[in-house]
């Protein structure tokens, strides 16, 4: 505050003191170094040049300058082709790069429909095992070497407690076999004896005194199970020819001969699921 | 006339001669060549002035370069050389601009 007034007293009395001002108007309006106007003032009082020596000073002082003005410029010029070089290197990496970009894209999109193509190629083949898996199972129920469950009917037979003539009132292979016919014909699906899976392949003979079923003796009484239609199926056996035998030898012999529908009948597979010695001729 | 030649000697000198410039002082070498045209142009306007003197170019000239490539090396060792260099240009700049006015002043009386 003191400060501003005696700055205003002096401005009133014709200040020699210079007033402050800011840093960037002191810079732009006192270019001029102070020291020339001081030696100046000096040198007026006594008048005279500075000492030749300091002459000498000057001019080397502005060869010194020009050497540097000179320099710098070649500097710069020398710099200048290395500068569009490293900058034309740089552009073309980058275009380099670009394309590289370009071939990767490329090459993505390729492999991503190859990817699309190979997956859609697996859920095709997926499905195709799934519909094989199902046939296999099939063709498995229907050649005996998988083990079934479902509805069905159980008939028990057994021979009779007597003897009729030489072979009255006792159970034959034929008659086995007879019946296990009938229940084919009446729309069985799975048919075992005695737990022994009947295919294509096992056998119902005699050997000695005992009904075989698979090369296995059995003895009686014999229960056969078959898997079907429980409600028409035993309507639909003794409709048979074996159906019609059966009835005659459980009247005339005393055979022993039970139809009956059951909720569930599970049967085995046959261990056996492998043919020994044929082989399908396309794969010989 | 002496100084106008002395320059030209120097320029055909620093471009013939090529001399080498350490490495260490190369990245002084602009902002010490933007202070000593501060220094040069100082010295012209004095000149048109009347009131040159060898002396003080010869010091100012000197102090003017030693103190610009002292203060950008000191920005360097900071790590705000690129900043100081700019803040250096700037003041010499608007100084130098100055000086050529009044130099212009002086010539054309305009």
């Amino acid at each position: 505050m003191t400060h501003r007034d005696d700055r205003f007293r002096d401005d009133d009395h014709g200040a020699v003191e210079e007033p402050y001002t800011g840093l960037l108007t002191q810079v732009m309006t006192q270019t001029l170094d102070q020291d020339y106007l001081d030696v100046a003032r000096r040198r007026g009082a006594r008048v005279g040049d500075s000492p030749p020596g300091w002459r000498i000073g000057a001019v080397s002082v502005l060869l010194l300058f020009g050497l540097m003005v000179g320099l710098s410029a070649l500097k710069t010029d020398q710099d200048q082709p290395l500068v569009a070089v490293e900058r034309a290197k740089l552009i073309e990496q980058i275009e380099n790069n670009h394309h590289k970009l370009d071939d990767q894209q490329a090459n993505l999109a390729s492999l991503s429909d190859e990817v699309a193509t190979l997956q859609q190629r697996m859920t095709a083949s997926m499905a195709d095992d799934r519909k094989l898996a199902g046939q296999l199972t099939g063709l498995g129920v229907d050649a005996g070497t998988i083990a079934v469950t479902g509805p069905g009917v159980a008939v028990t037979v057994d021979d009779a407690g007597y003897s009729v003539g030489t072979s009255g009132g006792v159970i034959l292979d034929t008659d086995l076999q007879l019946l296990a016919n009938g229940l084919w014909q009446a729309g069985a699906e799975a048919v075992a004896v005695d737990g022994h899976r009947l295919t294509s392949l096992t056998a119902i003979r005699f050997a000695g005194e005992a009904i075989t079923v698979d090369y296995r003796s059995l003895t009686p009484p014999y229960v056969i199970e078959a898997i079907g239609n429980p409600d028409t199926m035993p309507a639909r056996l003794l409709e048979t020819r074996a159906g019609q035998i059966w009835l005659d030898l459980e009247a005339n012999f005393g055979i022993q001969f039970d139809v009956a529908a059951k909720e569930k009948v599970s049967i085995p597979g046959d261990a056996r699921d492998r043919l020994l010695y044929a082989v399908a001729e396309a794969a010989s | 006339m002496i100084a106008v030649f002395g320059l030209a000697l120097g320029v055909l000198a620093g471009l013939l001669l090529e001399p080498s410039i350490p490495i260490a002082l190369q990245p002084y070498l602009p902002i010490a060549v933007v202070a000593a045209l501060d220094a040069v142009f100082g010295g012209l306007r004095a000149h048109l002035d009347g009131v040159f003197d060898d002396k003080v170019f010869v010091i100012s000239f000197v102090s003017n370069v030693l103190i610009a490539a002292l203060i950008v090396y000191l920005g360097d060792q900071l790590g705000v050389g690129g900043q100081l260099s700019t803040g250096v240009i700037v003041v010499l700049g608007i100084r130098i601009f100055s000086n050529v006015a009044a130099i212009r002043r002086h010539v054309f009386h305009a």
